[in-house]
């Protein structure tokens, strides 16, 4: 029988290249950040109360979360816009905000026109990709407003009431 | 994805340059009749049982084995069965259980069918096999969820991670997977009868049975699939006895040129 110096140096040879291409491979792949997807704020948007038709800036604008306390940061606060982007809970259905219109404080006090709404809907997901996982969506969106002596919000209409992307507005709000 | 190709395409065209340039031995005109052993040659996957050893919430097992039809053509299969728990963690750096996004779990069966062909020109007396080959291969299994929360950028309302979507399991059954795999490999014969070889796989799904709610993100025997694309890449070390059950004529080798 004949012999050759054939396994030991091609198992070798082989086993290398395995590695190699394994951790070539693996190099090769997407980094695990998400960018694919994202859950969606819920957007809303000032009409004029008075030209349905068009938007209207709200001076001094701050959103408070009822049980967080402090002012939404999802968009500046304060400041001037006639569109909003306002995060809801997805522990619950529900979730409720004071919106203030002329924010101001005042030794402490805010002077600006708080108005409460009142947010429902049915928290649901979605799987994105595998860096994301799972987003949230919100269906079946509704909302109440509590009426006081004097409010800046004079109605609320829902235009989309499936909130399951940023690229439209969600919510009008006339005033 | 091409790269995935080219470097397969590498390891193939080294694996067959190589066998090429080691002429066959020059055949004297003897008498004898020379024969060739043919048979069947069983063994198991070394791998899988040591990541079953090292790794945490991964068990897995493969059988293989290949019958020799004809000179250069071997029926080649695989039988599988692994579990493999994994989690999705938002920034490596930092696992706390608020960043992880879900954990699953997923266990299956799989079968791979094909043919290696043998590239390699032994010399006479030797079995060596340096094959390229094809499989069908067909996967049933089941992923549980075991927890989820809402991937969430605002953090308004959850400072300190994620809202949890669900943390009690959910069994997504029935679902299967067929795919073609490409195979490059060795089996070299160790010892009387005795081969340990190793191979790559490149396998390009062509029908999967996925759950709604939740991607088929890993299949037993496939390994990991990848975003958006339809290939994936497998392994296996293996030990495996040949059981010589007959003999035919060998076929005479082509003459070395001058």
């Amino acid at each position: 029988m004949h012999s050759r110096p054939f396994p030991i140096a091609s198992i070798l040879i082989l086993c290398s290249l395995t590695l190699v291409s394994v951790i070539f491979m693996a190099g090769c792949e997407k980094d695990d950040i998400c960018v694919d997807g994202n859950t969606p704020l819920l957007i809303v948007r000032f009409y004029d109360q008075a030209d349905p038709e068009s938007t209207k800036t709200v001076a001094g604008i701050r959103v408070i979360g009822i049980g967080n306390g402090a002012a939404v940061s999802s968009f500046a606060d304060r400041s001037t816009l006639d569109s909003i982007g306002i995060p809801l809970r997805l522990d619950m259905g529900a979730t409720e905000f004071v919106f203030i219109s002329n924010s101001e404080d005042d030794n402490g006090m805010e002077i600006g026109n708080q108005d409460t709404l009142r947010f429902t809907y049915i928290p649901s997901s979605t799987f994105v990709s595998r860096a994301c996982g799972f987003i949230g969506q919100y269906e079946d969106l509704s909302s109440e407003f509590t009426s006081d002596a004097d409010n800046w919000i004079q109605s609320i209409e829902i235009s989309t009431p499936f909130v399951q992307s940023i690229d439209s507005a969600h919510v009008k709000i006339f005033h | 994805m091409s790269r995935y190709f080219i470097s397969l395409l590498c390891l193939l065209c080294l694996g067959i340059s190589w066998s090429q340039d080691q002429n066959p031995s020059a055949s004297q005109a003897d008498s004898l009749e020379r024969t060739d052993p043919y048979g069947i040659r069983f063994g198991v996957d070394l791998s899988r049982p040591v990541l079953s050893f090292l790794t945490d919430r991964y068990t897995g097992i493969e059988l293989v084995g290949d019958f020799r039809l004809r000179d250069r053509l071997f029926l080649a299969a695989e039988l599988g069965n692994e579990e493999k728990g994994q989690s999705e963690i938002l920034g490596e750096e930092d696992p706390g259980p608020s960043n992880v996004l879900y954990d699953y779990t997923t266990k299956g069966s799989y079968v791979k069918l094909g043919v290696n062909f043998n590239s390699y020109q032994n010399w006479y007396g030797m079995n060596n096999v340096i094959y390229v080959g094809g499989r069908y291969a067909f996967s049933t299994f089941s992923h549980t969820l075991n927890s989820a929360s809402y991937f969430n950028s605002n953090r308004y309302w959850d400072p300190n991670g994620f809202t949890l979507l669900t943390d009690s399991a959910q069994e997504f059954g029935g679902l299967n997977a067929s795919w073609l795999e490409m195979v490059v490999g060795i089996n070299a014969e160790v010892i009387g009868n005795f081969y340990m070889g190793v191979s790559v796989r490149l396998g390009y799904i062509f029908s999967q049975k996925s759950a709604e709610e939740f991607p088929n993100l890993w299949i037993p025997g496939f390994n990991k699939v990848t975003d958006g694309s339809n290939f994936g890449t497998s392994f296996n070390y293996t030990l495996s006895y040949f059981l010589p059950l007959y003999k035919k004529a060998r076929i005479p080798q082509p003459e070395p040129l001058d």
